[in-house]
């Protein structure tokens, strides 16, 4: 016992003696959550600047043009003379979409020959291009919407029959529980996550190596009367608690501050936290067994939590991605802290639901347990490869 | 002989100025050479230098590479049991992102299914579904799509649109016909309209988040080696009071940062045509534009990286703090890029913060001429703001060169006299 309270003195004073560590355990996760906020404060990236291409000039086409720009995701920033031009204006960056009126516009649809506008997309840049998207096929369906309803007044049908008609059937879509398909409210949470794991690992690693990388890693074990795994939990144990409060600030940052749903009790949500954390140091912990050598154990720490951001499927599901791939994303602990998250904060269905992700979280942690042999030889050896 | 017979001409300013250029370009060349020798005896550079570029994008196109979301599992409720309700969920199947997992009696157990990830989305259709198409009244449905994945939610509601624009053209066309002469006229759609999709036409993610991040793996994978290569010239200096044994001496500052700047940019030359070019032929994502046009194009931004980097150096003191100080800026540089929530959307702060780092002008320019088939001309903007870049990195690496010398100089003679 005096041992282990002895290497956690140990541990806590050689991280307050580099600033470098502080800032990240603290700042670095915390103005990057504040960051993304910030950035994606609006929630949704509405008016998408946008080309017209008029060419037609008539009144019915300018009331088609007015008609776009009232659309709430569309923002009309050009008028362009031609397809060229519109298409020249998407190639420099200045718009994300246009919309082309064709000439005689006017004069064939009031005689039936059926004019076709034409409208395009740059998909190159996901949420802009989509919303253009739906911002023109919204106006194209309405003015057809509104031109049927004009001719069949016009031959004496009942406005029920017109309904009936124009729209006899409809489903209505329910985001369930984000009815404002708020993009924050999704994507923060799960991006601060993955930031706080790159930084619990990266420091994990950093402080257990470093031992050796200074010639100090003799010491270390001899302070901890040869234990490896007192030696290791007293370092890794006020990173534990340093951490679990600045996810708590963050957690605090999100669902307290920014007023983030939350359908799960609060305890559910604070007390994923420091199951997180610890699972993340375990994985940093089992980098430094696998590869005792600061450089290695960090690259590889880098690679695979810089990944993680993709491989957890923030954006694209594991669902959907190659199986021989999808699998690698089980093995970072943020997938789980993801799934909870999920489960938990957007869904609220329950602690049972999440009880194995829970269980993975602490398999997480003390896996590295099997390889802390590998560690210990690396310390007594203390050789230090650039 | 020549300095005695003309000794004013060796004592001119011109001659001084010669030879300052004369002396500024041997360090120049020296500075190159020894940095190449750094780099190739640096097994932790080369990995960042080769193995990163050659690597990551190949993990990262694997990761995207099925491109769309297909088959999205979802429950029915189906309170009507008629044939018109039996044809909107075979419609809807027939969808490409839907899969219908299963028929359901109600919302508790569809709700059951959802909370244990298995379905992500509910379509339920209610009792008098089908008789209000026998009606003829407007008929209802109601979909509950999951919101985790904001990918998901866009696919489900594109093929729920679909679905939808489908049965209404069908049920339109029987009503029509049942009305007589007056409905026929009805029947026909006024005015056609088309959506094209431009340059990523299949609307792929791979396609669409590929080419910005290989121009951000060119410039992360850069910074990374150099500030590699700093950290260690920062250890050297702490353990030589203050000097690098490896430094050239007496080269100027500015001729120490270009000759550094130059040789990083040789070693891209290749890992840029690589990511560039190979990795969208290899994977098939879109590649339309000039090579000659994106390789002139990244040219600026490769020097404007180089001194980037060196100006980073500033907080990176030893060799492997390097991965702690600049890997989370990778995920900051890929949203001040733009890439998942467009510029014009950001708040000054943010937007002025990304036009300092040269790979959001990168990822800008060369989407557009990769994807979309722009000509350098046309990317004129975002090319000149990386020259400026250049330019403004230039001043503030030599800066960071000095004050870096000046502290390690401070801290090694402050532990020699602890030591001591």
């Amino acid at each position: 016992m005096k041992a282990l309270w002895q290497s956690i003195k140990y541990g806590y004073s050689s991280l307050c003696r580099r600033r470098l560590y502080l800032i990240c355990m603290i700042f670095v996760p915390l103005l990057c959550c504040l960051f993304f906020l910030s950035l994606l404060q609006e929630g949704l990236p509405v008016r998408v600047p946008t080309a017209i291409v008029d060419l037609d000039h008539s009144s019915m086409s300018r009331a088609m043009t007015r008609n776009l720009d009232s659309q709430q995701y569309v923002d009309i920033t050009e008028s362009a003379e031609s397809y060229d031009a519109a298409l020249g204006a998407v190639r420099a960056g200045r718009v994300f979409g246009f919309y082309v009126i064709p000439a005689n516009f006017q004069r064939d649809a009031l005689s039936g020959r059926k004019p076709v506008i034409n409208y395009y997309s740059n998909m190159t840049y996901f949420v802009p291009g989509t919303f253009s998207y739906k911002g023109y096929k919204t106006l194209a369906v309405q003015a057809t919407a509104s031109m049927v309803q004009e001719a069949a007044s016009e031959k004496g049908i009942s406005d029920r029959t017109i309904e009936a008609l124009v729209k006899p059937m409809s489903i209505d879509i329910n985001p369930v529980h984000n009815p404002w398909t708020n993009y924050s409210m999704y994507l923060t949470p799960s991006f601060s996550a993955g930031v706080l794991e790159l930084m619990i690992i990266l420091v994990t690693i950093m402080t257990l190596t470093y031992e050796i990388k200074y010639g100090t890693s003799r010491q270390w074990l001899r302070n901890s009367h040869g234990s490896i795994i007192l030696a290791v939990t007293g370092k890794l144990l006020p990173q534990t608690v340093i951490f679990t409060i600045t996810g708590w600030c963050m957690q605090g940052l999100l669902f307290g501050i920014s007023q983030f749903p939350v359908l799960c009790p609060l305890w559910v949500l604070a007390l994923s936290m420091p199951f997180f954390v610890l699972a993340c140091q375990g994985f940093g912990l089992m980098m430094s067994c696998i590869f005792p050598n600061p450089r290695f154990a960090l690259a590889t720490g880098t690679l695979v939590a810089i990944l993680a951001f993709s491989l957890t499927g923030f954006s694209f599901p594991v669902q959907n991605m190659y199986g021989a791939v999808g699998i690698f994303s089980y093995i970072v602990p943020v997938r789980y802290y993801f799934l909870i998250h999920i489960q938990q904060v957007l869904n609220g269905t329950g602690l049972y639901y999440s009880r194995m992700y829970f269980v993975a979280l602490i398999i997480m942690t003390f896996l590295p347990a099997l390889m802390l042999w590998r560690f210990k030889h690396a310390c007594i050896r203390q050789q230090y490869v650039p | 002989m020549f300095p005695d017979v003309f000794p004013f001409i060796v004592n001119s300013p011109g001659m001084k100025f010669m030879n300052y250029i004369k002396r500024w370009f041997s360090s120049l060349a020296r500075v190159f050479a020894r940095e190449w020798h750094l780099v190739l005896h640096d097994q932790g550079v080369l990995i960042f230098f080769i193995l990163l570029p050659l690597m990551y994008p190949v993990a990262y196109t694997l990761i995207y590479n099925p491109e769309v979301v297909t088959d999205m599992p979802i429950a029915v409720i189906d309170h009507d049991h008629t044939a018109a309700s039996r044809k909107l969920v075979r419609d809807a199947s027939a969808a490409p992102t839907i899969a219908i997992y299963d028929y359901v009696p109600d919302m508790a157990a569809a709700r059951d299914l959802m909370a244990r990830g298995e379905i992500f989305g509910i379509l339920e259709i209610p009792s008098d579904f089908g008789k209000k198409i026998g009606r003829m009244e407007p008929t209802h449905a109601t979909f509950y799509a999951q919101t985790s994945l904001l990918l998901r939610y866009r696919g489900f509601m594109g093929a729920i649109a679909d679905v939808q624009i489908k049965d209404i053209s069908e049920i339109t066309a029987s009503r029509a016909s049942t009305l007589g002469a007056a409905g026929s006229a009805l029947s026909g759609v006024p005015i056609g309209n088309e959506a094209h999709m431009l340059g990523d036409v299949e609307q792929g993610f791979a396609s669409f988040v590929m080419p910005g991040i290989v121009v951000l793996i060119l410039q992360q994978s850069m910074v990374l080696g150099i500030c590699m290569l700093g950290g260690t010239s920062r250890e050297r200096r702490r353990r030589n009071g203050g000097i690098d044994p490896l430094n050239i001496p007496g080269a100027p500052v500015s001729a120490a940062v270009w000759g550094r700047t130059l040789c990083y940019t040789v070693c891209y030359i290749v890992p840029a045509l690589y990511l560039l070019h190979f990795i969208p032929v290899m994977f098939g994502l879109p590649h339309f534009g000039n090579p000659v046009d994106y390789l002139l194009f990244i040219f600026p931004m490769l020097l404007a990286s180089a001194f980037f980097g060196q100006t980073l150096n500033y907080f990176v003191t030893d060799r492997e703090s390097t991965f702690i100080v600049i890997a989370f800026t990778s995920v900051i540089f890929l949203f001040l890029s733009g890439l998942t929530w467009p510029r014009y959307a950001m708040s000054g702060l943010w937007k002025g913060l990304g036009d300092a780092i040269p790979g959001v002008w990168g990822v800008a320019g060369f989407i557009r001429i990769n994807s979309n088939d722009g000509t350098l001309f046309e990317n004129m903007t975002p090319w000149l703001w990386m020259w400026g870049l250049t330019i403004f990195y230039f001043i503030t690496s030599m800066i960071v060169f000095r004050v870096v010398a000046r502290r390690e100089t401070r801290l090694s003679r402050s532990t020699v006299t602890s030591q001591s």
